[in-house]
């Protein structure tokens, strides 16, 4: 028996994303419905088996194969390094990552705080910017105002964070939105399926780029 | 003192070791009857900065500190074997290996540290017929092990082909490469925005990620990219199927733009249904590493997480107290271990604890557990003794 007719299994991040991909994923075709139960991990629907998990988790399982296909920010996408099929850029969940400071800081950088810590040494490499760069896993612009360091690397969405707190974006990395990815054997072994769900994500993705 | 190996290695156990084994064999029986011949190299290599792991080597210095390097690749190893031994030596040469390797990555459930490749090379030949082979051997492999085996062509050098019909700067062509391996449709759009192209090759070059899917595959990119230059690349493609009565098993990825550097001509990878990782990874390297040489190689820990959770054998596992009955057995095929325990009692409770399943005595043959009473072997050792007696008598 081959494993053609087995269900997609798709991760996902939880928290607000994970509406957005479902109601994405609905559009393209595929019947999704949670869970009723609030702490259920796996959502078992008509089309796929729904895998909910940390949004840095999603490239992992996704490239060794656990699931097949997952969705997931670009920023987050970048800071794993993981190898997998990215084939459409959904355009939602769309922010920057920029370089931060406190308002008038015009001092040399030195030590950078981030929860992207990979995509930060890439940058400052980049930059020829030789400074240290400080793993945090939350409220990085803290490290900022209280002196831990000169400038933190962070996703700005709306920017309203950062005028509250009187700091300033003085570069931006990269542009980010949820990215659809791909197990790379589950492209080629279930291409017919993927294929037509994938033309589906990229039709839907201009609506919501418009 | 910590006596857990390092992290990526690990002790391998006889229940492991026997389907490793099992492999091992199975494949070496299909490569040998196809004409390749075993060779072996070592396993410290001379440290080369040119060597394509180079990087993710492991390093140890010699006495007069030369640095060395733990072998990490063989077709890099054969390459150089063939080029000291093999230089005036009428080619074609066939060969097949397998053993360890060692690359300093980051372990996890798709890569180890230390790990086990069998494979072959096949030297000296350049030609669709050539390539064949390989892709109908790499195809068999898979099915020689139990797995459904499905083999993906493509050639780096399709979208090269693309870049110089675009002109495309030779520093961005790494990274745009790479958005095209990835399929990374907006990034590599993003990226081609950058340039001022015709219309077909811009289309021909955003579309190139697409093209993926059975044979049929090769028309629409025939339709697609008209040039020449891809056309030809189509044609060897095309050839290399042809030699196929059922390509049913063969995909193309066109797409497939970054494999190892040293891959010059067609390249392909093998997958398996349900498992998420390429089985078996191979191409022609023309002109890099030797003047015309191919091959491929299976990862046997990939081999093993795709196979579906095999049981272990049942063991016929035998104990005895009877040296001439042990010895009889051992004549004919059977691995008995000699009793060293002077009581019964503490014989019986450690065989039975070890999973030993008989016990061979002055007064015959026992089962030590439920599954070897009903097991087929407990007959069969029966008449094999009393065939013994006869004989003696």
């Amino acid at each position: 028996m081959s494993m053609e007719q087995a269900k997609l299994t798709i991760a996902l991040p939880k928290g607000r994303i994970m509406d957005e991909s479902i109601e994405v994923l609905r559009k393209a075709g595929l019947r999704l419905e949670r869970s009723p139960d609030k702490r259920a991990l796996i959502h078992y629907c008509e089309d796929a088996n729904i895998l909910e998990m940390r949004n840095s988790d999603v490239a992992t399982y996704v490239e060794l194969g656990v699931a097949d296909v997952g969705i997931v920010g670009k920023d987050v996408l970048l800071e794993s390094g993981r190898n997998v099929y990215e084939p459409v850029d959904l355009k939602f969940q769309a922010c920057r990552m920029s370089l931060i400071t406190v308002n008038g800081f015009d001092g040399k950088i030195t030590r950078v705080a981030s929860k992207y810590p990979n995509s930060t040494l890439r940058y400052l490499q980049e930059k020829r910017i030789s400074a240290d760069v400080i793993p945090l896993k939350g409220q990085v612009e803290l490290a900022c105002l209280t002196g831990l360091a000169d400038a933190v690397v962070d996703i700005v969405q709306t920017g309203s964070t950062l005028k509250a707190n009187d700091l300033v974006e003085v570069d931006v990395l990269f542009e980010s939105s949820a990215r659809f990815i791909v197990n790379r054997a589950a492209l080629k072994l279930r291409e017919k399926e993927l294929r037509t769900i994938i033309e589906a994500l990229r039709l839907e993705a201009v609506k919501q780029a418009v | 003192m910590n006596f857990a190996p390092p992290n990526g290695t690990t002790y391998t156990l006889p229940a492991t070791l026997r389907r490793r084994s099992d492999i091992v064999q199975k494949l070496t029986r299909l490569y040998t009857s196809w004409g390749y011949q075993q060779v072996d190299f070592p396993v410290l290599e001379h440290y080369d900065s040119t060597h394509p792991i180079a990087e993710q080597s492991f390093k140890l210095t010699d006495r007069d500190n030369d640095l060395l390097s733990l072998r990490s690749d063989f077709t890099t190893a054969t390459a150089r074997m063939v080029q000291v031994h093999y230089a005036d030596f009428p080619h074609p040469l066939r060969l097949q290996y397998n053993g360890k390797l060692w690359q300093t990555v980051n372990p996890d459930i798709a890569r180890t540290r230390e790990f086990s490749q069998i494979g072959v090379e096949l030297v000296g030949l350049s030609n669709a017929k050539a390539d064949a082979e390989l892709v109908y051997l790499a195809k068999e492999s898979l099915r020689e092990v139990g797995l459904t085996p499905r083999v993906e062509i493509g050639n780096p050098a399709f979208v090269a082909t693309l870049f110089d019909l675009a002109n495309i700067p030779s520093e961005d062509r790494t990274e745009l490469a790479d958005a095209i391996d990835r399929k990374a449709i907006q990034e590599l759009q993003e990226r081609l925005n950058r340039y001022t192209l015709a219309p077909d090759l811009y289309q021909a070059l955003v579309q190139v990620i697409d093209l993926y899917g059975d044979t049929s595959t090769l028309e629409i990119a025939s339709q697609r990219c008209p040039w020449p230059e891809t056309q030809a690349i189509i044609e060897r493609l095309k050839a290399i199927i042809a030699e196929f009565d059922d390509s049913s098993e063969l995909l193309i990825d066109l797409g497939m733009a970054r494999r190892q550097d040293y891959y010059t001509g067609f390249t392909f990878r093998a997958y398996t249904f349900d498992f998420g990782q390429p089985i078996l990874g191979g191409g022609r390297y023309d002109g890099i590493l030797l003047p015309e040489a191919a091959g491929f190689a299976l990862g046997l820990e990939r081999i093993m997480g795709a196979q579906s959770q095999v049981d272990d054998v049942f063991q016929t596992t035998i104990i005895s107290t009877d040296d001439t009955k042990a010895a009889y057995l051992r004549r004919h095929g059977y691995s008995v271990e000699r009793a060293v325990e002077t009581d019964l009692g503490t014989l019986l409770e450690r065989a039975k604890d070890r999973g030993i399943a008989f016990l061979v005595s002055k007064t015959g043959v026992e089962a030590l557990s439920k599954v070897a009473k009903e097991s087929q072997d407990l007959e069969r050792l029966e008449q094999l003794l009393e065939q013994d007696l006869l004989e003696q008598e």
